[in-house]
């Protein structure tokens, strides 16, 4: 077997198992696109009596907003740091050990497996509130936009899938993840611009983020092929983010190395 | 039973609650932070909005402040009091470890809904009241000893009705088994109490003020502090509490009727 199909298998072990779970994401994503109601109803009303809120209009702030959506879909950590922590937990990560696959790759597979399924099953409820949405979208009609965009969302899933590997990776350390998690999430919502565009920030502040790795999570692509940065921008940005991706596989690797040593098989 | 052995009994076991606690005190200040830093980030979204708009809907920043503040004290006290309740309730009627609670001599909703508290939810109810008092405070506010009582109430109502909502989401279970992630759901909801009442238009008037109980809860208290008390309000308050409650309470019954426990 060829190193690269085993990884081919276990994408489609992936794929198939999370199939298995296609109305778990249909609801999600169901549920998101109440989430985009509260978006809209918020700032809709925040525009009332101004056409534009830091540069920008209502339609392209509600456009921000509805591919971040598909993007938190397509490549967003989901609960990929849990699944490490409990097969750390639960001592299944032992089989990895024995055979002859990286576990950083494997799990990578299966990632990508589940965001295909899940990203394809949230473009079904868009698809359906797509006569309420359309016209609101405003998608700008440079090309570059796709050619810069495109890599920017893949570096943003290795991002995203790595910082969860990472959380994932503590419990050779810790018992309970589950917290760290859930308050890292809290600094992504608000870094990764998830909860506002990160432009209304102050410009200190916009800056700031722009050197730390939640910045290319989600808010970099999704302003690249919205319009909110230039071309300038979106190319040093990539290579920001081409070093975030290598700075994030070294500490990975690191705790993967250093979690072993602490780690004990038990069991037979 | 009587009342005064059920509050026994729930005494026991908010005793066992903070003895639990204090024996795991760095997830409890974990999850402390964890509440406190959501609490943060919905604060922010008022700021960072509020730094490029004067209103939203006729609302302005410390009114916004008090509304916000208002949802999160009536969220923290369902996260302290019932979420983790409920929440494993979802989880041992799908694994049958229910029939725990059938075999307790007491109301099973009872048992189900009281046997934990997590400190670190009422923890943060303190925050969020510090909110609200800088809300009022920073709107020159005084409000009489009566209308704090009348708030008082009323986030009591909202409690319940969060309260039924839950139940209802969570009583799901009893039908579809595998209901891995309708208890999302309810923090969907809970989204909407964060916004004015006036903010919501045609459709979504109908569906989050009128049907669903998400903007009632938090905009009738926070405008009795604001404009004072409003029997009509308070009334409309009143009948969703007893609706939803009841609703909880009855779906509940109805999916205690299809349990059927799991295997051996």
């Amino acid at each position: 077997m060829t190193s690269l199909a085993k990884y081919r298998h276990a994408f489609l072990l992936g794929l198939q198992s999370n199939i298995v779970y296609r109305w778990n994401f249909a609801i999600r994503a169901l549920f998101s696109l109440f989430h985009l109601a509260f978006v809209f109803i918020l700032w809709g009303a925040a525009y009332k009596g101004q056409t534009q809120i830091g540069g920008f209009d209502l339609d392209q702030t509600l456009t921000y907003f509805v591919i971040l959506l598909v993007m938190q879909f397509f490549i967003g950590a989901f609960n990929e740091d849990y699944q490490i922590s409990e097969e750390i937990r639960n001592g299944l990560i032992n089989q990895f050990l024995l055979k002859p696959i990286n576990y950083y790759g494997y799990r990578f597979s299966i990632f990508v497996a589940a965001r295909s399924v899940s990203g394809l099953l949230a473009l079904l409820p868009i698809l359906c509130a797509l006569p309420l949405l359309k016209d609101h979208l405003v998608l700008p009609h440079e090309g570059w936009r796709i050619a810069l965009g495109l890599p920017a969302m893949l570096m943003a899933a290795l991002i995203q899938f790595t910082i969860a590997y990472c959380f994932g990776l503590l419990s050779f350390w810790f018992l309970e993840i589950q917290s760290f998690i859930i308050l890292s999430l809290a600094v992504e919502t608000v870094l990764g611009g998830q909860m506002f565009p990160l432009d209304l920030m102050p410009p200190w502040f916009f800056h700031v983020s722009q050197w730390l790795p939640y910045y290319y999570q989600m808010y970099f692509p999704t302003a690249i092929f919205t319009g909110r940065i230039d071309q300038a921008s979106a190319l040093s940005g990539l290579a920001i983010q081409a070093f975030w991706v290598l700075a994030l596989l070294c500490i990975a690797h690191l705790l993967w190395t250093r979690g072993l040593r602490r780690h004990t098989a038990v069991g037979g | 039973m009587k009342l005064l052995a059920y509050l026994r009994i729930w005494l026991a076991c908010a005793r066992y609650s903070v003895v639990r606690t204090m024996m795991f005190r760095f997830d409890f200040i974990m999850w402390s932070l964890v509440e406190f830093f959501w609490m943060g980030v919905n604060l922010l979204l008022v700021a960072v909005i509020y730094d490029h708009t004067h209103d939203i809907a006729g609302w302005t920043k410390y009114e916004m402040l008090l509304l916000v503040g208002t949802s999160m004290l009536i969220q923290r006290f369902i996260m302290g009091f019932f979420w983790s309740n409920l929440f494993e309730m979802g989880r041992n009627i799908r694994s049958g470890h229910f029939d725990f609670f059938l075999a307790q001599p007491g109301n099973p909703l009872f048992m189900v809904s009281t046997r934990k508290l997590d400190l670190d939810g009422i923890a943060n109810a303190f925050v969020a009241g510090g909110v609200i008092a800088y809300a009022v405070h920073r709107l020159g506010l005084s409000p009489s000893f009566t209308d704090l009582a009348l708030y008082a109430l009323m986030i009591t109502c909202g409690v319940l009705i969060n309260y039924g909502a839950l139940l209802v989401i969570i009583s799901l279970t009893f039908w579809f088994g595998a209901s891995q992630g309708i208890e999302g759901s309810y923090f969907t909801l809970m989204e909407f109490s964060r916004l004015p009442r006036e903010t919501f238009r045609g459709a979504t008037n109908v569906i989050f003020v009128w049907i669903l109980p998400a903007v009632v809860v938090s905009n009738v208290p926070a405008r009795t502090l604001l404009h004072g008390f409003d029997p009509v309000n308070a009334l409309w308050l009143v009948g969703v509490t007893v609706l939803w409650l009841g609703l909880g309470i009855f779906t509940f019954n109805r999916g205690l009727r299809r349990y059927a426990s799991a295997s051996s």
